[in-house]
């Protein structure tokens, strides 16, 4: 039988988790929730015909089984309890909530009423970063004694069709600071390849004069050995398919890059794909959606992964407990700043 | 003879070799106020949020320089305002804080205005055969002295058309207090001309310390003159384009706003630094652009796969 999915938020994000969910087997999304009238509109006309402008009646319904929660970051909390408590099985984006104790508070709640609870940490589903990991556990790395995490992008990458970015981008409270939004990206990254880890140094910085921190160096120990130095910024003019992203493995046995592994011209990547999507569909075989972006088929992989999970009973590869780490590890980024003021910047 | 345009470079890029750019070029004009500078107007361009170093938006430092040559040379106590209106993408409440305007505006005891805020006048106007209405802000028309500071770069990409340019004359555009300026775009270069006709900045000072072409490119360059018709003829010889050959240059000359022709320009040599630019073909843009976006429509029309919603 197939899952019956609603979609709580729906901006960009909220678009894009429809489009990739309409290839997923046995799960159909059926209703979209979001306060704006806009955003109902744009749902409408990607063919949902069940709108709310209340999630709370969309989770009244009992014939959804899951939902996906993208609404703004501040909102996960309050959002993510009402789903579970509802009885809902939950994809979340990251960040799960603003704070490690809002987490706990959620993993507590999943526990109680036995539903799954998954976050989107994509940057686990990138098939070079599967690589890279698979590569590692194999040992043919060795042990890695350096690594090296960077992401940069924004600020606040423009789409085609020109609308203003959301007003919550620019609040501090709301957006939960820079770290906590893209940044979380390649904290997460270290300790999915390496396990729990600690501060070592930090330095927050700000190129534009944003509410919030734009570019941070974060050097973490992790408590298995590896050392990781991570570079993450919100500042560089990238206008996709740009992709300002690597992880280097520094082992004792050799080095291993996600420049390796990532394709080297992206728009030949896609052409190349876009013809074996078009030989799969003349052949009546699957097509693989969004493999031409490279970027975009980690979303459809952690869906898959997601529901995959609830058709066989099987653990979400990111629950609140992981997302919890994670959020605590930026948290000890921040109480380091604020210990250590004369070598790390906290933006006031 | 025909209309001076100053230009001039600096090797050194800092406030010190930008604000001696910009003095010698504003000087290379020689332009005098026919009435007491009482109030002034700066407009520069913002572009999203992206920051000078990109070369999309004013870099705050020719700004400053410009805001120094009013009190050094013409009124100490000039009231001074720098004005940008929110554009479809991007709020001027966020972007002046963001692009460093909130520091300038504290440094030099200027005034921030958000030109989608204050007081708007309907201005009707015909181009050719279009006739257009603008809401445009009072105070432009209301200022001693209007300066108009754009960037020294390539033209975007709008509703079919790859501009050649963006300078003076479509810095203009950034006056239109409404923000969802899209709806202009299909007529985009009879709109740029539209407003050139009704608002006439006394004095453009283009900012190509870093220009755009196909990429950012360090010029620590300044252009100036009265005429934006002939600073942009000047631009586009330095972009490599025929002045002729650039649409709103042509058509501004057509409705009067300028001259394209007796240009005298004074400073530094037009050839040497068109050879410095890296040029970019509007065709060739708009072909890949359009191409690009063609392909993949069709694309996911055949296949049944989706595209983001980043590139709707």
């Amino acid at each position: 039988m197939s899952i019956k999915v609603g979609i709580i938020g729906f901006g960009k994000m909220g678009k894009l988790h429809l489009r990739v969910s309409r290839y997923m087997k046995d799960a159909k999304a059926v209703a979209v929730a979001d306060p704006s009238r806009r955003a109902l509109r744009a749902a409408k006309k990607e063919g949902i015909g069940d709108l709310y402008d209340d999630y709370r009646e969309l989770l009244h319904r009992a014939d959804v089984d899951a939902v996906i929660i993208t609404l703004p970051n501040f909102m996960h909390l309050e959002g993510t309890l009402a789903a579970v408590e509802a009885g809902k099985h939950v994809f979340v984006e990251k960040p799960l909530a603003m704070t490690s104790a809002d987490c706990e508070r959620i993993d507590d709640a999943t526990r109680r009423q036995g539903v799954k609870l998954m976050v989107g940490h994509n940057y686990r589903f990138f098939d070079a970063t599967r690589k890279l990991k698979a590569t590692y556990d194999s040992g043919a790395i060795g042990d890695v004694v350096l690594s090296t995490l960077e992401l940069v992008h924004g600020p606040l990458a423009p789409s085609l069709e020109s609308q203003p970015v959301p007003e919550w981008y620019f609040d501090r409270e709301k957006m939960g600071m820079w770290l906590l939004d893209l940044g979380y990206h390649v904290v997460d990254l270290f300790r999915w390849l390496f396990g729990e880890a600690e501060v070592v140094y930090a330095r927050l910085d700000n190129h534009y004069g944003f509410p919030y921190e734009d570019n941070a160096i974060v050097v973490l120990q992790s408590r298995a050995g590896p050392k990781g130095v991570l570079h993450a910024g919100y500042f560089a003019k990238l206008v996709f398919p740009a992709f300002d992203f690597r992880v280097i493995l520094h082992g004792t046995a050799g080095c291993l890059s996600t420049d390796q592994l990532v394709p080297r011209n992206l728009r030949l990547h896609a052409a190349k794909e876009g013809i074996a999507n078009m030989l799969r569909r003349i052949t009546g075989r699957r097509i693989k959606p969004f493999s031409y972006t490279y970027f975009y088929s980690s979303y459809v992989e952690e869906q898959r992964h997601f529901f995959d999970c609830l058709r066989n009973g099987g653990e979400p590869a990111v629950g609140a407990e992981d997302a919890f780490g994670t959020i605590r590890l930026i948290e000890d980024v921040y109480r380091y700043c604020d210990r250590v003021p004369s070598t790390a910047v906290r933006v006031s | 003879m025909g209309t001076t345009v100053g230009v001039t470079r600096t090797s050194i890029i800092d406030e010190g070799g930008i604000r001696d750019a910009v003095f010698r070029a504003l000087d290379l004009v020689g332009f005098e106020p026919s009435e007491a500078v009482e109030t002034v107007v700066i407009k520069p361009n913002l572009r999203f949020y992206w920051d000078y170093s990109t070369g999309e938006t004013t870099d705050p430092r020719v700004v400053a320089s410009v805001i120094d040559y009013v009190r050094e040379r013409w009124n100490a106590r000039a009231r001074i305002a720098v004005v940008e209106a929110d554009a479809s993408a991007m709020r001027t409440r966020h972007a002046f804080p963001m692009l460093h305007y909130d520091r300038l505006a504290s440094e030099k005891g200027v005034e921030l205005v958000n030109l989608s805020d204050g007081e708007v006048c309907e201005k009707e106007v015909t181009v050719g055969r279009h006739k257009f209405t603008f809401p445009l802000p009072r105070m432009l028309f209301d200022a001693n002295l209007f300066i108009n500071c754009p960037k020294f770069k390539v033209g975007p990409y709008a509703s079919g058309n790859a501009l050649h340019i963006t300078c003076s004359l479509k810095n203009l555009f950034g006056c239109i207090s409404k923000p969802r300026k899209i709806g202009w775009h299909p007529q985009i270069n009879q709109v740029i001309v539209g407003l050139n006709k009704l608002i006439r900045p006394h004095l453009n000072v283009v900012d190509g310390i870093v220009a755009l072409g196909q990429r950012p490119v360090r010029l620590g360059l300044v252009v100036a003159g009265c005429d934006p018709v002939a600073v942009d003829s000047v631009v586009a010889r330095m972009m490599r384009y025929r002045p002729s050959s650039v649409q709103q240059i042509r058509l501004a000359e057509k409705e009067g706003v300028g001259s394209a022709h007796n240009i005298s320009v004074v400073g530094e040599n037009v050839k040497a630094i068109s050879k410095l630019f890296p040029s970019r073909s509007p065709l060739a843009f708009k072909l890949a652009w359009t191409g690009q976006l063609w392909m993949l429509r069709l694309y996911a029309k055949l296949s049944g796969d989706a595209v983001p919603p980043l590139l709707d």
